[in-house]
């Protein structure tokens, strides 16, 4: 039955041992949970766990060629957090750490919609406290709006694998379609967590309030679980190659004028996310291998690049590149991290990032898409522009900040040195990382030309931005808010609702008072005829106005059943 | 030899440096054979124009959204 668990499951319920661990023992304990899941990993391809109840199968865990590669890169995430954060004695942290990645990972191994769900919820409320973990007012405000999206993706969830099982009899699953009601929905569920161009608002929002360790959990697992989920359900649906192609292309300029670093690395995990859509769009077995290599690849120089921010936030206790610079010389380790991170990110041969976005391009090239090969291009030297020079040049290079922090603590710099090692690992030896992917590849990303083309693309790119600076072109960076998508739930509909509100207040206000002038001229005209112009000749009291009332209530209601 | 010393003087060290390994990268073209996805990557220089090019846009545009998007630090404070 053990065997039988799904990876992760083990690390979700086995955090709840760690409010009573200490310290170190937490720690230690942590790692043990990782060790132990990924051991599942080896129990080989089919569905091993299938739960019956009240005659519904929910497959607990299943796991194939898809899954698997996923799963071995969240597990690394994982021991990588672990070891990034073990400096801090907060359980609470620890706690959401773990069952965040536990649950990610077994949401991963769900064969059917509904133990998806109940997986994709729980992702949603052990990653929430990994933001409120950033302590602060707007952490918490962020948090709030984070769950209120991340349950309503669950909620779109829950609606399409209801309306599925009602039209198919079964909930597995597979490939869907967004032609019906139910795929649309389950779609729409998935796009919101991958962040799709407007429903991406709540990742740069959140993402860079929560702590320096929450911010590295956090780019991990939710939205490569999206793309994993994406992969699984609808592949090769078109619409995802313009999709994607979006998501690589507006991020880009967002980025460059972003002043907070970490928010410039999650507008680059948006058009990152970006990629890997197109990539699931094309469908094909060699573009799905590239959605896998480029998230694999992605949650680790990722993961290194904000663990190099996270650093620098927790040792200088700022992330704005307005504040930062010259660290360089005082954070030296974590700047040839962050170096290699950025390096890694914009695809420099030798790199991971090269190998995996090669599988991309040249499956875009297959299929002769060259509208959106030139806009991968061009988001490629964009990528190279705010991650690969802004992130390391305005924090560790650009002007003297006049900060002079310590280097990052030992575990930091462990974590972000397996990191560094594992960038240059696979980009040196693509071989042995093709082998994990869904397909087999037959695939080689070094040839003079394809090398020689990368060089020139990011070289120039980065000559331009040496041009730029050199000749003072380029404008400082502000302490500023740029707008987003989330702009749309934080200003426009409070706004709207808010004005809407008040017309309907002040309209409401306007009509009573109509009314009761209307009602007290009507009474002042039967006053008149009956009292100041004796038409009526005789006393009539209060009781007779009744009368008369009652009487002309009879009167409508008459004529109105008359009418109708 | 003068060249490179005012050179290094005027742009910085690693600036000079960064623009020998382009000048080498566009020498390199015409050592092998150099082909893209597409037609139109063959065209001489290509990748290395593509590159510059695209910085240049995305940080004009960037610049040029900055009085679109940019507010005060503490806008939704």
């Amino acid at each position: 039955m053990i065997n039988s668990l799904p990876p992760g499951f083990i690390m979700f319920i086995g955090a709840f041992l760690i409010p009573f661990l200490p310290k170190l023992g937490r720690q230690v304990y942590m790692i043990f949970l990782v060790i132990l899941s990924a051991f599942s990993l080896f129990n080989g391809f089919g569905t091993h766990l299938i739960i019956n109840v009240l005659d519904y199968d929910f497959i607990i865990n299943h796991s194939d060629n898809l899954s698997l590669p996923f799963a071995i890169v969240f597990h690394i995430a994982a021991f990588i957090t672990i070891i990034y954060g073990s400096h801090k004695d907060d359980w609470k942290e620890n706690l959401a750490v773990i069952s965040y990645a536990g649950a990610a990972i077994a949401a991963l191994h769900a064969g059917d919609l509904f133990t998806l769900f109940f997986w994709w919820e729980a992702t949603a409320f052990t990653s929430v406290f990994l933001i409120l973990g950033g302590n602060t007012s707007r952490a918490y405000r962020a948090a709030f709006r984070y769950i209120v999206i991340q349950v309503g993706s669950g909620m779109f969830l829950l609606a399409g694998a209801v309306l599925f099982l009602h039209s198919n009899g079964n909930a597995l699953l597979g490939q869907m379609s967004i032609d019906d009601t139910s795929g649309l929905l389950i779609f729409l569920a998935f796009g919101i967590k991958a962040a799709f161009p407007f429903l991406n608002g709540w990742l740069q929002d959140t993402y860079p309030e929560a702590s320096e360790v929450g911010t590295v959990a956090l780019s991990s697992f939710t939205t490569k679980l999206a793309i994993y989920a994406l992969a699984r359900s609808f592949a090769g649906t078109d619409i995802l190659i313009y999709i994607g192609a979006l998501m690589t292309f507006f991020p880009i300029f967002f980025a460059v004028i972003e002043n907070d670093l970490r928010r410039v690395l999650a507008y680059s995990l948006n058009n990152q996310l970006g990629f890997m859509v197109v990539a699931v769009g094309i469908g094909t077995e060699l573009a799905i291998n590239g959605a896998v290599a480029h998230a694999f690849a992605h949650i680790i120089y990722k993961g290194l690049l904000f663990m190099s921010m996270g650093a620098v936030l927790y040792r200088v206790g700022t992330c704005k590149a307005s504040e930062l610079g010259g660290l360089f010389k005082y954070m030296p380790i974590t700047a040839v991290c962050s170096i290699i991170g950025a390096i890694s990110i914009s695809a420099f041969p030798l790199f991971s990032g090269f190998v995996a976005k090669s599988l991309i391009m040249s499956s875009l090239g297959y299929e002769g898409l060259s509208f959106i090969y030139f806009m991968l291009l061009f988001a490629s030297a964009g990528v190279l522009h705010h991650s690969g020079i802004k992130i390391p040049f305005f924090a560790f290079f650009a002007h003297e900040s006049g900060h002079k922090p310590k280097e990052a603590p030992l575990n930091m710099i462990v974590a972000m040195a397996i990191g560094s090692a594992l960038c240059i690992l696979i980009g040196v030896f693509p071989s042995i990382f093709y082998q994990i992917l869904p397909y087999s590849v037959d695939y080689q990303p070094y040839d003079f030309s394809h090398v020689l083309s990368q060089l020139q693309l990011l070289t120039f790119a980065a000559f331009a931005f040496i041009c730029l600076w050199h000749f003072k072109i380029y404008p400082p960076e502000l302490n500023s808010t740029v707008l987003n998508s989330d702009w749309f739930y934080r200003r426009m509909f409070p706004a709207v609702i808010s004005n809407l509100v008040n017309g309907l207040k002040i309209l409401n206000e306007k009509f009573s008072l109509n009314c009761f002038k209307s009602f007290n001229s009507i009474k002042n005209f039967f006053h008149d005829i009956m009292f100041e112009n004796k038409v009526i000749d005789r006393e009539a009291g209060f009781d007779t106005q009744i009368v008369l009332q009652i009487f002309g209530i009879i009167v409508f209601i008459l004529i109105f059943l008359h009418i109708s | 030899m003068m060249f490179f010393t005012k050179l290094i003087k005027n742009f910085g060290k690693i600036n000079s440096i960064v623009l020998f390994i382009c000048i080498i990268l566009l020498l390199l073209e015409f050592v092998g054979h150099r082909h893209g996805e597409f037609e139109i990557e063959n065209f001489l220089f290509f990748p290395a124009l593509f590159g510059y090019i695209s910085c240049i846009v995305i940080f004009k545009v960037g610049v040029a959204l900055r009085s679109i998007f940019m507010r005060d630090e503490d806008y939704y404070d």
